[in-house]
């Protein structure tokens, strides 16, 4: 597999192409390694991790403001794990990317402790760890009540 | 295996009930380019693709997508609560409303049901994922159109996030068919199909 890719002088919304673009195959510049990066809560926000791939329709509009409370900071935290985990699947020589993922991997699992044993249950079995079957109790995730929001 | 998580990927918080509005997002739930049909092109494609990268990447987008399906059904769900009688008839939502009542169905916002024949596995590694490339475009293009739909804030932070994700994975197929290609025949990657030749 040939895939190093040498730092580039480019910024961080250009890709990397090699010397000759192959003919009659779909082409889309890599992205090199070392983009910026957003912090986890504006990424939420942006719905990607990388500024450079945040290209948004017609956006006349802040940003979100997502992250309000302990399930949405918990939430920016996997977001950034599913963001890294893709990139990695297409980058899995990124060392820098890695280490990354081994940092948000481990803050994600403290945050998870510290929510479930607050809040209830994210997985079934960690209604194991309630006095009762707490795997039931509302709401649910598509239920929101204004006011009624952990 | 799958396992669920209690909780949605991006919050959805929709104050205002809009059945208009879910009459046409309810295309992502199971219309042509929907969510619904995104996860099961990826979760299927998977089987035929012989490098790991593939493999995971698909694995990982399908995944993705099935939590994206979830957030479109909250949507749907919220935006049609406690409807009065009035609300019941307003145009557009009549048709839907008279099949499912407030029951959130995988079907187009033209009243045509889920259908497999709208997403493609051909068992072919660049064919397969240049029809993955295509698909998220076309989400992508469906997003901007409820953009230009909706007037309400509430919804359109999670269209802009999920619009968002479709540009991202837009660009990690076309990451893999580098990858693919790199290590296929590099005079004619048409060579054979490495998804079955041996």
């Amino acid at each position: 597999m040939e895939t190093e890719m040498k730092p580039t002088p480019c910024g961080d919304a250009c890709g990397t192409l090699p010397e000759c673009a192959p003919l009659a195959v779909p082409y889309v510049p890599f992205q090199q390694t070392c983009s910026k990066k957003f912090s986890q809560n504006e990424a939420l926000n942006h719905g990607t991790l990388f500024p450079g791939l945040d290209l948004p329709f017609r956006s006349k509009a802040a940003p979100a403001n997502v992250v309000q409370n302990a399930l949405n900071e918990l939430q920016a935290l996997e977001f950034v794990i599913v963001e890294l985990g893709l990139y990695l699947d297409t980058h899995q020589s990124d060392a820098e990317a890695f280490a990354l993922f081994q940092q948000y991997v481990e803050m994600e699992r403290q945050a998870k402790e510290a929510y479930t044993a607050m809040y209830g249950p994210i997985v079934q079995t960690d209604a194991a760890q309630s006095k009762t079957y707490t795997w039931l109790k509302d709401p649910w995730p598509w239920n929101f009540q204004e006011g009624g929001d952990k | 295996m799958f396992i669920y998580e209690k909780k949605l990927q991006y919050p959805v918080k929709i104050k205002n009930c809009n059945p208009r509005l879910a009459s046409v997002i309810i295309s992502q739930y199971g219309g042509p380019d929907g969510e619904l049909g995104a996860s099961l092109r990826y979760l299927s494609q998977r089987y035929a693709m012989p490098y790991p990268e593939l493999k995971g990447l698909l694995t990982d987008i399908g995944t993705e997508e099935l939590g994206h399906l979830e957030m479109i059904g909250a949507i749907v769900h919220q935006l049609t609560r406690n409807l009065s009688e009035e609300q019941i008839k307003t145009a557009g939502f009549d048709t839907y409303f008279v099949d499912r009542t407030t029951g959130v169905y995988p079907t187009a916002a033209s009243g045509f049901p889920w259908s497999a024949a709208s997403m493609a596995v051909k068992g072919d590694v660049i064919c397969d994922l240049s029809e993955d490339m295509a698909a998220e475009q076309k989400a992508r293009v469906t997003y901007d159109n409820i953009l230009r739909l909706s007037d309400d804030p509430d919804v359109n932070d999670v269209i802009r996030f999920l619009r968002e994700r479709e540009i991202v994975h837009f660009q990690r197929f076309g990451e893999a068919v580098r990858l693919a290609k790199d290590k296929m025949d590099q005079k004619n990657v048409y060579f054979t199909n490495p998804a079955f030749d041996k």
